[in-house]
């Protein structure tokens, strides 16, 4: 099993105007799979449809080697969720709400639950309904690593936490993959947070999987490039531009190209182009210049 | 030593933390058989996919500066004097490499950086 998660032309539609269409993703076994896309563009929908929760209208799903939603309850076992909104009782204590949640998992690690409650600072008779949105955030995921789960999928999981909160909840994740080697599926806006710990990098837009890639794939392969010379029209350039933008004096242009590797350069003086500079994107700024152009757009931006 | 590994930098955080670890071998702050950070404690520390750290320490083992004994950890290794010298060349090497890009995007001639060398280190830098 190569995929901790696979969707294959999948398809959805909430009766409005907003639909997934012809969605393949794969989240390889052993990654930290970062989930990218601006509000609305339905990470949260193929989250909830790889969790068994939204049923697709057409396409398979398979988690961890079984069939979603048919063998969800078997999958359920293994995987630990941090849903967007958080799926805990008011009512309920900090230790209360954990021995609950535990009777539901068969690999349920009480001792290291402790150990989780302990390290996060969570005082476990503390009322829910009384915590903060940082100490909420703490709770789901020591409950998602609590099951020792293969595979955790985890949306927008440090959401509306402070820095401090942040970072001691990442610490506890990344623990918990370097002893288990599990499986991440991670959707956050949080975009540096996921360029320091994820390897491979989805992007969605508008219901549709723009991108997926190797995390250093993605990031070296889009450049800002400027140029001299530029025709209207260039000449099948072996990468993708995504956009231009005219610069002062005649010809001078900034592109933003994709699938660019360095031997590329060789391209622009068989083309009669003058390259003057190529410059490093970082993942932010790559996942910005990437969503300006997977929308219809005139080539030419003012 | 990896105070400052940049998760937004093109090079990929495994080869900034292999370099890191090879510069203190040439350096000498490190010697043979000091321990490196177990894989948990430095993905931990520097917030990274613990992978990022087994691929770093794979790498540094396959040119030799470090010995991956099974179950006890990452030990460094006893590095040749002429080993070190070329790591030290190529760490100088890119430094000057990235120098000379910053300047000639802000069109600084290789002229006036040497005059600013020169200023800066108090030392006449001269082929």
């Amino acid at each position: 099993m190569n995929s901790a998660i696979e969707m294959t032309d999948v398809a959805w539609r909430a009766g409005g105007s907003f639909e997934v269409k012809d969605l393949s993703l794969r989240v390889p076994t052993g990654s930290i799979y970062g989930f990218l896309g601006p509000n609305g563009s339905g990470k949260t929908t193929t989250i909830r449809m790889s969790m068994g929760m939204l049923k697709p209208d057409r396409g398979t799903i398979r988690v961890l080697g079984r069939d979603v939603p048919r063998d969800m309850p078997k999958v359920l076992a293994r995987v630990g969720y941090v849903p967007e909104r958080p799926h805990v009782y008011p009512a309920l204590t900090v230790r209360e709400q954990v021995r609950f949640h535990a009777s539901f998992f068969r690999l349920w690690d009480a001792g290291w639950a402790d150990e989780l409650s302990e390290r996060l600072g969570l005082d476990p008779e503390r009322r829910i309904s009384r915590m903060s949105k940082g100490e909420t955030g703490k709770l789901l995921m020591l409950l998602a690593l609590s099951q020792r789960p293969d595979l955790l999928v985890l949306d927008e999981p440090t959401d509306g936490l402070d820095p401090v909160v942040r970072r001691d909840v990442l610490t506890a994740l990344l623990d918990y993959v370097s002893e288990t080697n599990a499986t991440v599926f991670i959707s956050s806006h949080l975009v540096h947070e996921l360029e320091r710990i994820c390897d491979w990098v989805g992007v969605m837009d508008d219901g549709r999987l723009v991108v997926e890639l190797p995390m250093q794939a993605f990031k070296n392969g889009i450049k800002r490039i400027k140029v001299a010379d530029a025709p209207a029209v260039p000449e099948e350039p072996p990468f993708t531009i995504l956009s231009r933008e005219r610069l002062n004096g005649a010809g001078s242009e900034t592109w933003i190209v994709r699938g660019w590797q360095d031997p590329m350069r060789h391209y622009f003086d068989g083309a009669g182009i003058g390259l003057r500079d190529v410059v490093d994107l970082d993942l932010e700024e790559g996942f910005v210049e990437l969503l300006r152009s997977s929308r219809p757009t005139p080539p030419y931006r003012s | 030593m990896f105070d400052d590994i940049d998760p937004r930098s093109p090079t990929p955080l495994y080869e900034q933390i292999a370099a890191r670890v090879r510069m203190s071998v040439a350096a000498g702050d490190l010697g043979p058989g000091d321990a490196l950070p177990s894989v948990r404690a430095l993905a931990r520390d520097l917030r990274v996919n613990p992978a990022t750290v087994v691929q770093a320490y794979r790498d540094l083992a396959a040119d030799g500066f470090v010995e991956l004994r099974h179950g006890q950890g990452t030990f460094v290794q006893e590095v040749p004097t002429f080993v070190r010298e070329e790591e030290r060349a190529a760490q100088a090497t890119k430094l000057v490499r990235t120098l000379l890009q910053d300047a000639a995007r802000l069109g600084i001639s290789v002229e006036e950086l040497a005059r600013a060398l020169n200023v800066e280190t108090g030392v006449e830098i001269r082929e």
